[in-house]
């Protein structure tokens, strides 16, 4: 009993424990936004995407939000005689949403301030931190980019990403950005950020985006995009969810604690049949075939091992978030877990009770009775 | 009465009828010869006492006897019935029917009260539980320890759990009681209540081997054999009841 007991609340801790790792990577990626998608212009030919595309696509049913990005890549940014560089980004006030951008001082670009065209900017928290002073120190500041003053309305926390480049950019009304910095042959998107409607099916949103994007840049069927649609969140978290590494080390943990569970199970099972080999041989001795005894021995094997693997799995589900705690991760014991655990657990635990005792059972009676 | 108090009785049936028992155990590369060739017939009725020195056999005859174990050669028919062509579960169920056993360690189950310790070997013969109910308690009636059936035998000291376990040995009415030393483990007030126990058993005609160190209870029995490195050496009738005797 205690020995299917420990096995099997050892088993769905570490389990759990595995699978809360998993999850809380996995949740980290999707919390990029599991509803973003991404144009980017055709690797050969840059410039094929247009103020005009971003807006046909936000027209499309399904989308909830679109945010245009115009960038001038590695402009000069000086606060008095602080000097760094970043990329600015013209976009418009959904940037906001659709790239899930948090604040931690002031507010972001508003509408009124793009339709506007006025001369403020977002510092992303790289931007802002590289130019010496705290986010509040900075707001209200006016910081010259690429020789044009903007007034600092905003500073951005940081995405916590593994890479800092998502937090080294200067956001500007896009109207702004294309009044002073744009291409005299045209605007030319850089990105286009789609929010994707809660309701609304990605993969469907994703071949209407396609759709509307060819069929306004008039491409032939058969030839290729000359454009990049690509849905970011979606593809890491999957893939980091689904990746063969996590996946086979979740598989491992599992594999072990099974493992090791059973042998913990099996062993005390073992010891406890050898210690019942006496009453084996007292049995045989008033009368009982080796079937009575083997039955015996099962359904009492069977008994123990699910009161021992119930009693598991219940403390296991309820020692998991402390267990997960200690290593922090928040580890809820599935119930797939918890019903693979219990079912290994019960079957080692009937299998080790029952099938010493069978072997038992065929020992003569007299030798069974000197078993000490 | 021909048959007083055990006493050889020529002419009634033979419980036990072995020839040539042989048991030769293998330990490793060496072999024991524990029994070499054993002539044994037991009547109904009879009560015999086998004494000898330790390691002389005693204990390995009455495994075979018991269908414990099973002889090396040799020939064994028990009430009848010849033993050696017999399966696992056949032999099981002629101990069932057959044979009472009285242990030295008492050999109770530890995790069950004494009236189940006795009902166990009716469970075995398929017998219902009102019934096994009622017949374990006539037999822990028979030798005195009714008040104890619902006490573990850990609860119980070695006298009585003896007493059960000779309720137990009863219970199926078996024809042959088996006893290896069954006063062993017992100081002499309690052993003298297990005496008086098979002396009662002894009297009511039923058939009893049983081992023992201790002439004293060697001379409650009709006759006593005497054992040596795995052979009878001879034979005693029982002094005070010569009457009947012809073997
Ligand atoms: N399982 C066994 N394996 C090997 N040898 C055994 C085994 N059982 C008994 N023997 C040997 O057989 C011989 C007879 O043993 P047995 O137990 O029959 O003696 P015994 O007369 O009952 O002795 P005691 O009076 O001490 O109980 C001894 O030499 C013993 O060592
Ligand atoms: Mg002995």
């Amino acid at each position: 009993m205690l020995g299917v007991f420990i096995g099997s609340a050892a088993v769905i801790s570490l389990i759990a424990v595995g699978q809360g790792a998993q999850a809380s990577i996995t949740s980290r990626v999707a919390s990029l936004g599991t509803n973003l998608l991404s144009v980017t212009p055709g690797g050969q030919i840059a410039g094929t995407l247009s103020p005009g595309d971003a807006s046909a696509i936000g027209s499309l049913p399904g989308v909830s939000a679109v945010a245009p990005e115009l960038s001038i890549s590695g402009a000069p940014v000086v606060l008095r005689t602080t000097e760094t560089s970043a990329p600015i980004v013209g976009t418009t006030s959904s940037a906001a949403s659709v790239r899930d951008l948090q604040m931690v001082e002031g507010s972001f670009l508003s509408q009124q301030e793009v339709t506007r065209g006025l001369q403020v900017a977002v510092l992303g928290s790289l931007a802002a931190s590289d130019l010496g002073k705290t986010p509040g120190q900075l707001l209200g500041r006016t910081v010259d980019v690429d020789g044009v003053p903007f007034r600092v309305i905003g500073v951005l926390a940081s995405k916590g990403g593994s890479t800092t480049s998502a937090d080294n950019v200067v956001y500007a009304p896009i109207t702004t950005v294309e009044a002073h910095f744009a291409n005299p042959d045209g605007v030319f998107l850089s990105a286009i950020g789609i929010s994707v409607a809660p309701k609304a099916d990605m993969t469907t949103v994703a071949a209407e985006v396609q759709q509307a994007l060819r069929s306004r840049h008039e491409l032939p069927a058969g030839s290729p995009n000359d454009f990049t649609l690509f849905d970011q969140a979606q593809l890491l978290s999957v893939a980091v969810g689904n990746s063969l590494v996590l996946r086979n080390f979740l598989i491992g943990i599992a594999a072990i604690a099974l493992l090791v569970g059973g042998i913990g199970i099996a062993n005390i099972m073992l010891v406890t049949v050898r210690e019942r080999t006496r009453e084996i041989g007292i049995r045989k001795a008033i009368g009982a075939r080796r079937s009575d005894i083997g039955l015996q021995f099962l359904a009492e094997a069977v008994l123990v091992s699910l009161g021992g693997g119930a009693l598991g799995a219940a403390a296991g589900s309820l020692a998991a978030p402390a267990v997960g705690h200690l290593v922090h991760v928040t580890a809820t014991a599935s119930p797939g877990a918890v019903v693979v655990a219990f079912v290994a657990s019960v079957v080692v635990g009937v299998l080790a009770g029952w099938l010493p005792a069978r072997q038992a059972a065929i020992l003569e009676p007299l030798t069974a009775l000197r078993a000490e | 009465m021909a048959e007083g108090r055990g006493g050889v009785a020529p002419f009634s049936s033979p419980v036990i009828d072995a020839t040539g028992l042989q048991r030769i155990y293998t330990v490793g590369s060496s072999t024991v010869a524990a029994l070499r060739g054993v002539d044994l017939v037991v009547r109904k009725g009879e009560s015999a006492a086998i004494m000898g020195p330790s390691g002389s056999g005693k204990s390995t005859l009455l495994g075979l006897l018991g269908l414990l174990d099973r002889p090396t050669a040799g020939r064994y028919v028990i009430q009848g019935t010849d033993t050696s062509t017999l399966d696992d579960d056949e032999l099981a169920a002629l101990r069932n029917r057959a044979i009472g056993f009285i242990f030295q360690a008492f050999n109770l189950l530890p995790a069950e009260s004494a009236e189940d310790n006795v009902a166990a070997p009716l469970l075995y013969a398929g017998v219902r539980r009102p019934e096994r109910q009622r017949r374990a308690m006539a037999a822990l009636e028979t030798v005195g320890s009714a008040d104890w059936r619902s006490r573990r035998p850990t609860e119980l000291s070695g006298g009585q759990q003896q007493r059960v376990a000779i309720a137990r040995a009863l219970v199926g009415d078996p024809g042959l009681i088996l006893a290896d030393e069954p006063t062993g483990n017992l100081d002499s007030v309690s052993g003298g209540e297990v005496l008086d126990v098979l002396d009662r058993l002894r009297d009511e005609g039923r058939t009893i081997v049983l081992i023992t160190h201790d002439p004293t209870v060697a001379s409650h029995a009709g006759r006593t054999l005497r054992m040596s490195d795995g052979g009878f050496l001879g034979e005693e009738l029982c002094s005070t009841e010569p009457d009947g005797a012809g073997a």
